[in-house]
């Protein structure tokens, strides 16, 4: 290997590139930024001022903290379902008076004042939730009325009570618990929001209200068409945002104990800018409750130090507007840009060298001959993508097709056919197990089983979760072949976790190990992944020791044997390291040594592609698909080999005349079946000199079991 | 430095430069089957270049020059020392035979057997033109033979010239130079027309001023090649498609190169007169076939195409084998007698079809 192939290697090997665009397709990335903003004001300010993070100056922002937070998941709460509430910082506003009033002037009982006053808030809401949701007013502009409205209500309030409220003194411990209070050292306030924001994290992704809050917000015409009740779920928004706000409120009157007529005054905007900071999309749909907290507190750091720096209110808030500018202006671009960065970068290929190819010419095993072109058509123009094929004892062919059948060609002359079942999926690699149910490899749906009776049932779709995994690989995405062990257990290939089936250019384009083997015990109904990091494992074949089994990887041009039990249980093993082509399925052949078909053959080009990953990630971005190098899957071949990877025999058709594109065969009485995945039709060749009696079941489950299900 | 920038922004972006965009085959050129249905197809391997002498069609192929026998085979005339490049006539019974070794020999008509040389370097001679006193001549490339010139268009050459020769006196003058791959010739008025293959243009030289260049037509769908006149119009063979895969590869220089060295050339990412017919030649995603059957719309490095061209050298109609076709790599096409022939090198035939059907007459005229 050459120098600099080695460093490519060693850097594809150190990188793992694959994973940046797994990451950008969660949708907690949408918090890395503000996260990374919550950071860096944090150093900023810590370095500024000397102090700033010491427990006293903490203390003292904690309380404000948790009244502040109140607000900005009120505001979140209504951002989320699509719309806005300006009216927060009145509301507040309204809360605090209403509760120094009822407490100090009229002399209602605590908890009395606390429901009346957030019932105060709540109706404000639905002042609100009335004219945004079900008249379908602007929200800008009617909670910006609101704010008017409230702030004159307070303001009359204010001019009537402010002296009673001055003079009185409550006397309750309880009232002054929730200003001065502490629950387990924390704050009462803080306590409060935390609890909130936990109740409304639980709410929105956890529960149909939740769900449809966030499905309003994601789109308003799709909630409707869906029949959730819009203009309801809009209506309750703004009714928590007023009762969040009264309670913040609340907190505030019991912390201070005084109504000033600045109280709650441009609160909306800091409360605003809190929401957008922390990634609560204005436009509606996404959002949560640690986005407001993290927005609330790169606020709350931001006015404080401002604060303390001795920046004057209009410096201050000077600073609060830029920085809602420019958090509206991320949140835009991030919206618009994110899928379009994460298509350029979620393909990602890798390093992958293959070994020489070999000759297909002169003594060579594999050269090119037409042993092919006699190959009968069975079920030309009639059948689209027979990707596997399997006879039963009863000769009748089984094959999948591009639509979602199992089709069924009836024995003897084979014109007839049948749609066995419908399964709906992509119909892989099949097999038959003891009882004669037909075992499915579906793709897109997982692993299925056909009963004799016709009746479909899922085995198995989901594995065991990888723990270092970043997307989710536990739902099966390319069940591909399958094969059953003597005991029963099934085991079949992924061919990658990566993409979906339609992708698998992509996948090739990447030749990572993408794919795994996993195996499903029909006793104990488990699934459990096995072998990982395969680099698209296609065709899976039981040896005949009844410990260990034969798989292809396509892309690596190789077929591998791995031991599931016995003294090298656990190992894998190389078998046929450098295949000249792609190979997909692995099927037995009558004297004890298996058929391989080889989907398509290695072009020296794509070789050398293959150790250039640049140049591939470069042409995924750069040229349409339909433009892209591909394996040469034009031309295939079926070649037979033991279990020493010595290749016996090749069978070629050059130029695809006869049957174009191979993806399995099956050896049946004397007989060679050919399937491929986008062939239309099935392809049949007579075999000189092969085990007339010999069937794949018989091979399998021995004599009487084959004869006593016939 | 600022256009450094640009481009090292325009390659890390795919832009400007480094876009690989290629114009669809469109108007004129929109996609038909013309050379493949309706057609006489004559085969003779290895056809290069086609010419008429003294009324009858001549074709070149290997070392030997044909004629087209009564019964619709070709017949070996003559047999020259060395593969001849190509052929052009001269006045109305002259031939000029181009040879590999960059000889020109004058074979009939008023310079019966006189030998040329346009330089003692220049041996990649890919088209002749005559005019009543002189001959222009395309050399492709200063550095590869005609035989390599995908390599010449990898190495992404500019160094072809176009030479004229004094049939009279036989002094030789370089027209111009830093060409790219020049790789056909026509002349009207005092100007020379030369299709610049590997910038998909054709351009007008001025001989009195070869520095100035004038573009006749830009952003060609194909490599264009030889150029023949007849009575209105001109017939505009391009020998192979332009792809977006290969101007991919041609902006990747590394890739360029290790392919270059470690991949027999045969199997290159490079357009060809004939693709498809090795499974080691890479395949291109919509090239792969679907329940048996090639589509003609599938990417390919061969094709088959020759444009009629107006008097001021625009597409009017286009003869075209497709994806599918039978018959690509269109190195030479002239009129004669009211049929139109084509020399499809890349599948050793000759077509030929009624010039009334195949666009010759919206030449000039229109």
């Amino acid at each position: 290997m050459a120098v600099s192939d080695r460093i490519v290697r060693w850097r594809y090997r150190l990188v793992p590139d694959h994973l940046l665009g797994e990451i950008l397709t969660k949708r907690w990335v949408d918090n890395a930024i503000p996260l990374l903003i919550l950071v860096a004001v944090a150093a900023v300010f810590g370095w500024l001022i000397p102090d700033f993070f010491s427990s006293a100056s903490i203390s003292s922002l904690m309380r404000q903290w948790g009244e502040f937070t109140l607000i900005a998941l009120a505001l979140m709460i209504v951002m989320v379902a699509g719309g806005i509430d300006l009216s927060v910082g009145s509301t507040f506003a309204l809360g605090n008076i209403v509760a120094l009033a009822l407490l100090n002037v009229a002399g209602w009982s605590v908890p009395a004042v606390i429901a009346a006053t957030l019932a105060c808030g709540a109706a404000v809401g639905l002042v609100n939730g009335v004219l945004v949701g079900y008249l379908r007013l602007r929200a800008f502009l009617t909670t910006l009325v609101t704010l008017i409205i409230v702030r004159a209500i307070v303001d009359m309030l204010l001019l009537k009570y402010s002296v009673a409220i001055a003079a009185a003194f409550v006397d309750s411990d309880l009232w002054y618990y929730f200003g001065e209070g502490d629950v387990l050292g924390v704050p009462f306030s803080v306590a409060a929001a935390l609890a909130v924001a936990l109740v409304a994290h639980l709410v929105l992704t956890r529960t149909r209200p939740g769900w449809q809050v966030l499905a309003v917000g994601g789109s308003r015409r799709s909630a409707h068409n869906v029949g959730i009740p819009v203009r309801r779920v809009i209506c309750l928004t703004y009714v928590v945002s007023g009762t969040l706000a009264a309670l913040a409120g609340v907190l505030f009157a019991s912390r201070l104990g005084g109504a000033g007529a600045d109280t709650g005054v441009g609160l909306e905007i800091a409360a605003l800018t809190a929401a957008v900071l922390g990634g609560n999309s204005l436009g509606g749909g996404r959002g949560s409750a640690a986005k407001a907290i993290i927005g609330s507190i790169v606020v709350m750091i931001m006015v404080n130090g401002l604060v303390r720096l001795g920046i004057t209110r209009g410096g201050s808030s000077l600073l609060l507007g830029m920085v809602l500018l420019a958090a509206v202006a991320i949140d835009v671009r991030w919206l618009k840009n994110r899928m379009k960065f994460l298509s350029k970068v979620y393909v990602s290929p890798t390093f992958a060298e293959l070994p020489p190819a070999p000759p297909i010419e002169g003594a060579s095993p594999y050269a090119v001959n037409d042993r092919l072109r006699p190959v009968e058509a069975i079920g030309l123009d009639r059948i689209d993508g027979p990707e596997d094929v399997i006879l039963d004892e009863d000769d009748h062919i089984y094959v999948g097709n591009r639509t979602g059948d199992i089709v069924r060609f009836l024995a003897p002359d084979y014109t007839r056919q049948e749609v066995y079942a419908h399964v709906g999926g992509r119909p892989l690699g099949m097999a038959f197990a003891k009882d004669g149910a037909l075992l499915v490899c579906i793709g897109g749906m997982g692993l299925y089983r056909i009963t004799r009776q016709r009746e479909i049932q899922k085995l198995t779709d989901e594995t065991n979760r990888s723990w270092f995994s970043i997307i989710d690989d536990s739902r099966l995405r390319l069940a591909d072949d399958l094969d059953i062990a003597p005991d029963g257990r099934i085991f079949f290939s992924e061919a990658t976790i990566r993409y979906e089936m339609h992708e698998w250019p992509v996948d090739c384009l990447e030749s990572r190990g993408n794919g795994r083997i996993i195996v499903f015990d029909p006793n104990t109904g488990k699934t459990q992944t096995v072998l990982k990091n395969l680099v698209f494992p296609n065709g899976i074949c039981m040896t005949h020791d009844g410990r260990s089994f034969l798989f292809a990887e396509t892309w690596a041009c190789r077929v591998s044997r791995y031991w599931f039990d016995g003294p090298k249980k656990g190992t894998v093993e190389p078998v046929i390291p450098d295949l000249p082509g792609y190979p997909d399925n692995i099927n037995r052949a009558s004297d004890g040594t298996y058929w391989l078909a080889l989907v398509g053959m290695r072009t020296p080009a794509m070789d050398l592609a293959l150790k250039m990953p640049g140049f591939r990630r470069r042409m995924a971005r750069r040229i349409a698909p339909d433009e892209w190098m591909y394996p040469n899957i034009n031309t295939g071949c079926v070649l037979r080999f033991d279990e020493s990877g010595r290749v016996i025999e090749t069978l070629w058709d050059l130029g695809g005349e006869s049957h174009p594109m191979i993806t399995s065969m099956r050896e049946h009485r004397g007989h060679l079946y050919i399937g491929g995945i986008l062939n239309n039709r099935v392809g049949r060749l007579k075999l000189d000199g092969a085990d007339e009696g010999w069937t794949g079941q018989k091979s399998y489950w021995g004599q009487d079991a084959a004869r006593g299900r016939a | 430095m600022i256009g450094g920038l640009g481009r090292i922004v325009d390659n890390l972006l795919g832009r400007g430069e480094a876009a690989v965009t290629v114009p669809p085959l469109d108007g004129a050129l929109r996609p038909n089957r013309l050379l493949d249905e309706g057609t006489t197809r004559t085969p003779l391997d290895g056809v290069d270049c086609l010419a008429v002498q003294g009324g009858t069609l001549l074709a070149a192929a290997g070392d030997g020059i044909f004629v087209h026998g009564a019964d619709g085979r070709w017949i070996r005339r003559s047999t020259w020392p060395s593969p001849i490049a190509c052929i052009a006539s001269i006045g109305a019974d002259g031939l000029a035979v181009a040879l590999a070794s960059g000889d020109i020999v004058v074979e009939g008509g008023r310079f019966d057997g006189r030998r040329y040389r346009a330089d003692g370097a220049s041996a990649c001679i890919t088209a002749v033109a005559a005019t009543g006193s002189h001959l222009f001549v395309a050399n492709g490339s200063a550095t590869n033979g005609p035989g390599d010139w995908q390599r010449d268009l990898l190495e992404r050459n500019a160094q072809g010239s176009l030479w004229r020769i004094d049939l009279d006196g036989g002094s030789v003058e370089r027209v111009a130079d830093r060409l790219a791959w020049p790789a056909g010739i026509a002349v009207q008025g005092g100007n020379v027309v030369v299709s610049e293959a590997w910038n998909h243009r054709l351009i007008a030289i001025d001989p009195a001023q070869p520095g100035k260049r004038q573009v006749l037509h830009a952003d060609l769908p194909a490599y264009p090649g030889r150029i023949a006149p007849d009575a209105d119009g001109y017939w505009l063979a391009l020998f192979a498609p332009r792809s977006q895969l290969v101007e991919f590869v041609l902006r990747e220089p590394a890739y360029r190169r290790r392919m270059m060295a470690e991949v027999p050339q045969p199997y290159w990412v490079a357009p060809n007169l004939r693709s498809g017919r090795s499974f080691y030649e890479s395949l291109q995603g919509g090239g792969v076939k679907h329940l048996g059957m090639l589509k003609p719309w599938a990417p390919t490095m061969s094709a088959g195409l020759c444009a009629r061209l107006d008097g001021a050298f625009q597409p009017r109609a286009s003869l075209q084998s497709r994806a599918d076709g039978s018959t690509h790599g269109i190195t030479s096409v002239v009129q004669h007698e009211g049929m139109v022939f084509a020399a499809a090198r890349g599948d050793g035939v000759i077509v030929s079809r009624p010039a009334a059907t195949s666009g010759a007459d919206q030449g000039a005229g229109r």
